[in-house]
């Protein structure tokens, strides 16, 4: 795909709706960030390329009065489906442009491993930080590896040809996946507390998550119910993160916002994982796949399940 | 000049905590990707004092949590008496590593917190800050984050400092600004040194001169405000990795019913729950109220009410903002309106 697609694109959602949301390149620091075009002449600075991590279904149910474009590749769409399919964004206040993703690059990473801001240029299989280069396969995020959303589930107009590429083999930079899966109940505790213990309570976490819609009211940070307490420390921050990753089940489509947005690096992606995997064995069901699928935990009934006892 | 050398710098943090003073110093998380936090040293942990920190060193002023007093309800002679257990003061800590943007923030807290620079009376700040030693890192390089260059004298700045060290090969040169400084280069950790001080970063800049006026000019022209906060999430992340701001938040959480404990934690005005009443009504519900708080307090309120901005030009919340937002074209907006 070229900007060649894309920016007509966009201007031709832009007939039918009030705002696209998109992304244009960030004049200090090189890299995509998120934009919002109104007008055509906006929509000229629009571009794709893979540091396009953003995952900008986060701002649809913040947008509930107008009818919004947004630019989507594969992993963004199910987000977007899991919102329709959990009421809370319309279908037809929405206009997808779907876009080919070549998977992203982790550019958190590589700023926090090579200097912030290092120019960042995705050549050849490579990925070039001014005069530093690595190959692709270690400094794409995690999720692409294991991408299996490369052609988006919701479409209204493909900018360009959306089609599959091969997802390089999962390798694991920092070790910590195998580390941790190697951890016994114990040494995860410790390992859980340590990593909490530097938490501040930001909720960064919880506000670049396009499926943590409580957002206003979360728990995490409410005197109303009182579920955690209010002073940051290991044991109330762990508890805070826990309800809202519970909160996630059956909902989270694995998007790495959350980790993505933590300023101290709490690996949380671990435990989405895990709690992923599990209702993926248990129900058979993974949030966004598709418009008809019914979230598992969304369908009890009180008449037909029994009620509360 | 004196000089020290980088193997040196164990020893210098053993002298400084041999007192039982909490050394502060900047420290690679483990198990992370190359986080950097300041974080209490112990001997033996490694200092790194290559990297910026991605939180500012004001946790060690103003903790995330602070607990102001404990206090329980007792029973006596048929009566219900409250019973308050204050809190011990702290010993001042060290701060070592903090860069310029990190040591003249201190100024702005202190114009708040510490009566000694006309601030109220704060215990918690004030008993940490008033024995504080800063030695601070100067910059030779920056990155494009940087824009401390725009206040003052940017990278070259010795407010907040008690010793500024300047990395030159295999060490640093040690320059002092106040006397606890001087006191510390004549420890024989120190030799001295023919050395020239090296070149220090020139940053990015902004231009600030005007914006406490603008801003108030611009107030009510919220579609201004929304177009430059159009990105932002409404998370906590800016303001608490800021070294400037400051806003806490006070409640009492018990245990069990008789006893409790009252504390405060950071708050951040980017938050719904910052301004809600008790009624429900919210006086800033959207984000670019927020936002135009968050601008307004920085480059205006602050600087009128107290004298100091409210922005070093750290970078830090430019760097870690998930929604990439740049305070700094924030700032060059409103200055073109
Ligand atoms: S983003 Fe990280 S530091 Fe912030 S609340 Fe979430 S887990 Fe804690
Ligand atoms: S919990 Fe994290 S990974 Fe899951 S949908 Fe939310 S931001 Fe994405
Ligand atoms: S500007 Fe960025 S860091 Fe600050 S509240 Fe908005 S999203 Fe969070
Ligand atoms: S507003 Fe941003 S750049 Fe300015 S001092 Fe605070 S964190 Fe640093």
């Amino acid at each position: 795909m070229s900007m060649n697609d894309l920016i007509p694109a966009i201007k031709k959602v832009l007939e039918e709706v009030d705002v696209v949301l998109g992304w244009t390149r960030s004049p200090a620091a090189g890299v995509a960030v998120p934009a919002r075009f109104h007008t055509p002449d906006e929509a000229d600075g629009a571009i794709f390329d893979s540091t396009c991590i953003h995952n900008l279904a986060v701002h649809l149910p913040r947008l509930k009065n107008s009818k919004v474009g947004i630019v989507a590749k594969g992993c963004d769409a199910r987000s977007i489906v899991q919102l329709i399919v959990e009421g809370e964004v319309s279908r037809d206040r929405i206009r997808v442009i779907g876009v080919p993703c070549p998977g992203v690059i982790d550019v958190k990473r590589a700023w926090r491993c090579y200097g912030f801001g290092k120019k960042i240029e995705d050549a050849g299989g490579r990925v070039h930080m001014e005069g530093r280069s690595v190959p692709r396969e270690e400094i794409l995020l995690h999720k692409c590896h294991q991408c299996r959303d490369q052609e988006p589930v919701i479409v209204d107009l493909a900018a360009g040809d959306v089609t599959s590429m091969t997802p390089p083999p999962p390798p694991d930079k920092s070790g910590i996946r195998e580390r941790f899966a190697a951890m016994s109940i114990t040494e995860r505790r410790e390992f859980w507390r340590e990593q909490f213990s530097r938490c501040i309570r930001c909720y960064a976490c919880r506000e670049a998550c396009p499926l943590c819609f409580c957002r206003d009211v979360c728990s995490m940070q409410t005197r109303e119910p009182h579920w955690t307490g209010g002073q940051v420390n290991a044991i109330e921050s762990e508890m805070a993160q826990q309800v809202r990753i519970s909160h996630m089940a059956g909902r989270c489509t694995g998007c790495e916002e959350c980790e993505r947005a933590c300023p101290v690096g709490i690996p949380l992606m671990l435990l989405l994982e895990e709690q992923n995997k599990i209702i993926e064995e248990l129900f058979a069901y993974r949030a966004g796949a598709s418009l008809e699928d019914k979230p598992p935990l969304l369908t009890y009934d009180i008449n037909r399940d029994g009620g509360w006892r | 000049m004196r000089f020290i050398a980088e193997d040196a710098i164990p020893r210098l943090l053993e002298h400084l905590a041999g007192g039982g003073r909490t050394v502060w110093a900047p420290r690679v998380v483990r198990d992370s990707v190359n986080t950097v936090l300041f974080a209490p040293w112990s001997a033996g942990e490694p200092v790194e004092t290559g990297a910026y920190t991605h939180l500012s060193a004001k946790a060690a002023l103003l903790p995330p949590t602070e607990r102001l007093f404990g206090f329980g309800y007792l029973q006596a002679a048929g009566e219900e008496r409250i019973e308050l257990e204050p809190e011990e003061p702290e010993e001042s800590p060290v701060l070592f590593g903090a860069r310029v943007c990190d040591a003249r923030a201190l100024a702005a807290l202190d114009a708040l917190f510490f009566p000694a620079s006309g601030g109220f009376n704060d215990p918690g700040y004030a008993g940490r800050r008033s024995g504080l030693t800063v030695i601070t890192l100067a910059c030779t390089t920056c990155d494009s984050a940087c824009f401390c260059s725009s206040f003052g004298k940017g990278p070259a700045e010795t407010d907040g400092s008690d010793l500024i060290l300047y990395p030159v090969a295999n060490g640093f040169l040690a320059e002092p600004v106040t006397d606890a400084g001087s006191e510390l280069v004549r420890l024989d950790l120190f030799q001295d040194s023919r050395l020239e001080k090296p070149e220090l970063a020139v940053t990015a800049r902004v231009e600030t001169a005007g914006l406490r006026e603008k801003f108030i000019d611009l107030f009510s022209d919220i579609d201004l405000w929304r177009q430059v906060s159009e990105k932002c999430l409404s998370c906590g992340f800016c303001a608490y990795a800021c070294p400037a701001c400051h806003c806490f938040n006070i409640f009492d959480e018990m245990s069990g019913d008789r006893e409790g404990e009252r504390c405060r934690s950071w708050d951040s005005c980017m938050f719904y729950s910052y301004t809600l009443e008790t009624s429900g009504h919210n006086p800033r519900p959207e984000i670019a109220h927020r936002y135009r708080n968050r601008i307004g307090h920085k480059f205006s309120y602050f600087p009128a009410n107290r004298g100091e901005i409210l922005c070093t030009g750290c970078g830090r919340c430019i760097r870690g903002c998930p929604a990439g937002v740049d305070i700094r074209e924030v700032i060059r907006t409103v200055q073109e309106r």
